[in-house]
């Protein structure tokens, strides 16, 4: 609120000047208040309190007291200085009267006697008595009461003094809406609790009630915010949750050129919603279009932001300076001005044309970073939710580009790299999403034309340092895609009546790099085609691993376990294994054969799988072959924290004449082995290696195979007798006799096969196999992606080595 | 499951699944054209080639 030094003239009739009579107000009362329904209605409340207002910012006044009586008329009360109540020079009736009957009457023209005033329409309160059946004044002033009536505008005697009043000063005016002018007459409560409520937020420190007699008991509500504006945004806020705790305030004076002073407040807070909500006032009034104040604000609030984020080396990866809307996403700001004879643009004042603006953008640019380099984590966050708007800005705008139509499209509009189908009808067509130009090239060969479409998708890419594999979908991939598929992608665009294949099936390579294009595909047809899914459109096709031949007998075989099955059963057919048991009192001979033997000979297998994974961990395979023995009792944490069990393992490996020490494990509270391996790397035995999911499962299997995993082994055919001398030969040489005789293929990729054995394989209908992608599967599928797209690079690695990302891990 | 993008929980079967909003499904759009999404298989020197499994 304005202090007290604001308003030192005399405030009395002399300030008062007339300017216009009253009668045109009832004949047009909409162009003075703006209607005569509900608006216009509540418009004469919010006149009269602009008045009490115009004392408090003046510093004359404290409280301001709207009452809603029963008949819905209304009292307005304040403790300003009273109006004046001298006779008026030239009018030869008393000040009161002039300001109650004259339009455009009042203080507020004068700027002596009021720095700063409000007032709707600069129409006053001379509009509301017109408007009134009836109107009543008391004036408290100079130690007496003072008294007046109207009938729609027209005194009913001149304005009397009726006792004394001490020392209260005030005003009281208690008026009733004319109905015959006005088409609404019955007051919203919180209509008008709103503008108080903003009022007290505009004038911290005046306190504003607000009571409705209509209600039993009376309704009423005060509002007093000492916190002014600030409190504002915290009401505005309220229930959002917000990027840091204390609303930025500010508040100062700057004096005019033209003499006079400019009040400007600011305050503003951020939430974490996407949207803008600034409020702007001038003199009280909400410039609801805003103006001079406004984008004074706006231009300081993008500089200031720029200007701090970029010396704060914020900007790294950020191409171009963040824009008026990036910096204004979830921004809660108010601003507001007070300064003499504002000019406003249009008849509801909506605009403030004071040319103002560049001390608005002055003073924020330097209170805002005045803040900001004392707040820089509030800074920080500010500047961060900005980028991440520039980005999402960005980001929607590629997003627009992938779906426009252009770049190489044949006649029909479809991309140029599509082999369509003949067949128009779609739920015969299928579309086959193939990975790679040449296996394209088979698959275009090799297709069944009339209802088989092929896409071909660009391979893998070696990166410049030859340090990985990069697989991606590139730009024009994507926009080919979705050409070919033709639904559109987004909520508005996609639509599935013109899906022109029913079938669409990824055809990728059955290895590690063909799984994740797979994946990759099904990421992207999950989050913005999900209803092809949802319907059952998507299909994964599944080429074969391996072909075995055997004279004219051929079979292809589609992955590695199904591989080593056949082998096995084709090895183990006449064929029998013999050992030792040693471990009962007698030694006794067990033979193995068929069904027993193949499923020991399949655990070997997976024993041998896990054996290399842990081997890529130890680097030592005798290390491996001893931890992995179920004779140590070495799984879980509490193992390690026994010495003895360490130690028995310790004894063993020194048996093998591996350099080890046993170690206290200070950080389990356990015991640890540290040995050397071939290139002098320390590795270690301890808890950490024993929590690993590869250690567990290596631990598993090597129980599994214990019953009969008793070297040597004698493998008997007929009347041959061979002996192997461990397990990992038994593998080798029965899988070696497996495939004897047998011409063994194994694909590296869909290109290595010819047209004729992709179509028989994998695309031809009466034989292949299509697993359909499910809506549940796909949930695992996210999963694997965010995995592989998030920070963390080591369980990234682990996840990859582990999951090995096997297709059958969407099977079902 | 958890918005793609800002990793707030969606319910099943909003109507943006699976982001929480169309905002955060153009976000991630713009990923896609912009070639960001990429897997990577290091090629560890010194590994030793995968045999027949």
């Amino acid at each position: 609120m304005a202090s007290k030094e604001v308003a030192v003239e005399v405030y009395d009739s002399s300030s008062i000047k007339v300017l216009e009579g009253l009668e045109a107000v009832r004949l047009r009362p909409a162009m003075y208040i703006g209607s005569t329904g509900e608006t216009g209605l509540h418009h004469l409340v919010y006149e009269v309190v602009d008045n009490s207002v115009d004392e408090a910012l003046a510093g004359f006044c404290t409280q301001v007291d709207v009452t809603i009586h029963l008949d819905n008329s209304i009292t307005v009360v304040d403790n300003g200085r009273g109006i004046p109540v001298d006779m008026h020079p030239e009018e030869g009736v008393s000040a009161a009267e002039v300001v109650l009957t004259k339009l455009h009457a009042g203080g507020k023209f004068d700027s002596k006697s009021y720095k700063v005033s409000g007032g709707l329409h600069g129409v006053g309160v001379s509009c509301v008595n017109a408007l009134s059946e009836s109107l009543q004044l008391e004036i408290w002033r100079e130690g007496y009461t003072w008294e007046q009536e109207y009938v729609r505008g027209v005194p009913r005697g001149a304005l009397a003094r009726t006792g004394k009043a001490g020392r209260r000063t005030g005003t009281k005016i208690t008026f009733k809406p004319d109905t015959t002018i006005m088409d609404a007459g019955v007051f919203n409560f919180d209509t008008l609790a709103q503008r108080l409520r903003e009022l007290a937020f505009l004038n911290k420190g005046l306190k504003i009630t607000l009571a409705d007699e209509r209600e039993d008991p009376v309704k009423s509500h005060e509002f007093l915010y000492n916190g002014g504006i600030a409190e504002f945004i915290r009401h505005l806020n309220r229930g959002k949750s917000v990027l840091h705790d204390k609303p930025i305030y500010f508040e100062g004076p700057r004096e005019l050129p033209n003499g006079g002073m400019l009040t400007m407040e600011i305050a503003l807070q951020y939430n974490d919603s996407y949207g803008e909500n600034v409020f702007s006032f001038a003199n009280n009034i909400n410039t609801v279009d805003g103006g001079a104040h406004l984008s004074g604000f706006r231009s300081a609030l993008t500089r200031t932001i720029n200007a701090c984020g970029q010396s704060a080396g914020l900007f790294k990866d950020v191409k171009e300076n963040l824009t008026g809307d990036d910096v204004r996403e979830g921004l809660t700001a108010v601003v507001s001005v007070k300064l003499p004879q504002p000019q406003f643009e249009g008849q509801t004042k909506g605009k403030l044309n004071s040319d103002i603006g560049g001390f608005v953008t002055q003073f924020v640019n330097d209170k805002l970073t005045e803040y900001f380099d004392k707040n820089p984590a509030v800074m920080r966050k500010i500047v961060g939710k900005a980028i991440d708007a520039a980005r999402a800005r960005e980001a929607a705008r590629r997003a627009r580009d992938l779906t426009r139509r252009k770049g190489a499209l044949d006649s029909g509009g479809l991309p140029g790299k599509l082999a369509d189908c003949q067949e128009k009808d779609p739920e015969r067509c299928e579309l086959f999403l193939v990975e790679g130009e040449s296996a394209g090239g088979t698959a275009k060969s090799g297709r069944d034309r009339r209802y088989q479409a092929i896409l071909p998708l660009k391979g893998k890419i070696l990166n410049v340092e030859k340090a990985r594999y990069d697989k991606m979908l590139a730009h024009d991939e994507i926009r080919s895609m979705i050409t070919a598929i033709g639904t559109g992608i987004g909520k508005e665009d996609f639509n599935a009546l013109r899906l022109r294949y029913h079938k669409i099936v990824l055809m990728t390579d059955a290895d590690v790099d063909g799984s994740h294009i797979r994946t990759l595909l099904l990421t992207f047809f999950f989050r913005h085609m999900q209803e092809l899914i949802t319907r059952g459109h998507v299909y994964v096709a599944q080429p074969p691993l391996y072909r075995i031949k055997k004279g004219k007998n051929e079979r292809y075989i589609k992955d590695d376990k199904e591989f080593t099955r056949e082998i096995l059963k084709r090895a183990t057919e006449n064929v029998g294994v013999e050992y030792e048991d040693r471990r009962g009192l007698v030694p006794l001979t067990v033979r193995l054969e068929a069904g027993e033997l193949r499923s020991f000979l399949m655990s070997l297998d997976e024993f041998q799988q896990f054996f290399r994974q842990a081997e890529r961990r130890l680097r030592d395979a005798r290390v491996v072959e001893t931890v992995s023995n179920p004779m140590f009792i070495v799984d879980s944490k509490a193992d390690f924290t026994e010495k003895a069990n360490v130690k028995a393992l310790f004894e063993a490996l020194k048996a093998l004449r591996i350099e080890a020490e046993m170690v206290a494990d200070e950080t389990h509270s356990a015991w640890a082995i540290v040995y050397r391996d071939s290139t002098n790397a320390e590795r270690r035995i301890d808890v950490e290696l024993a929590q690993q999911p590869e250690y567990k499962r290596l631990r598993m299997m090597a129980r599994q195979i214990s019953k009969h995993n008793q070297a040597p082994f004698t493998v008997v055919r007929d009347s041959s007798r061979e002996v192997q001398k461990n397990w990992r030969d038994l593998l080798a040489y029965v899988k070696n006799e497996g495939m004897k005789d047998a011409q063994v293929t194994r694909y590296k990729g869909l290109g290595e096969m010819n047209a004729d054995q992709l179509w028989d394989t994998t695309m031809n209908p009466e034989k292949r196999t299509l697993l359909q992608v499910r809506l549940e599967d796909m949930v695992e599928c996210e999963e694997i992606f965010s995995t592989l797209m998030g920070e963390n690079v080591e369980s990234r690695r682990r996840f990859i080595e582990e999951n090995a990302l096997d297709v059958r891990n969407l099977d079902v | 499951m958890k918005c793609p993008i800002c990793r707030k929980e969606v319910k099943p079967g909003s109507p943006e699944a699976p982001f929480c909003s169309e905002r955060c499904r153009l976000i991630d759009l713009g990923k896609w054209a912009a070639e960001e999404y990429v897997i990577s298989t290091t090629v560890r020197p010194g590994e030793p080639e995968e045999d027949e499994k």
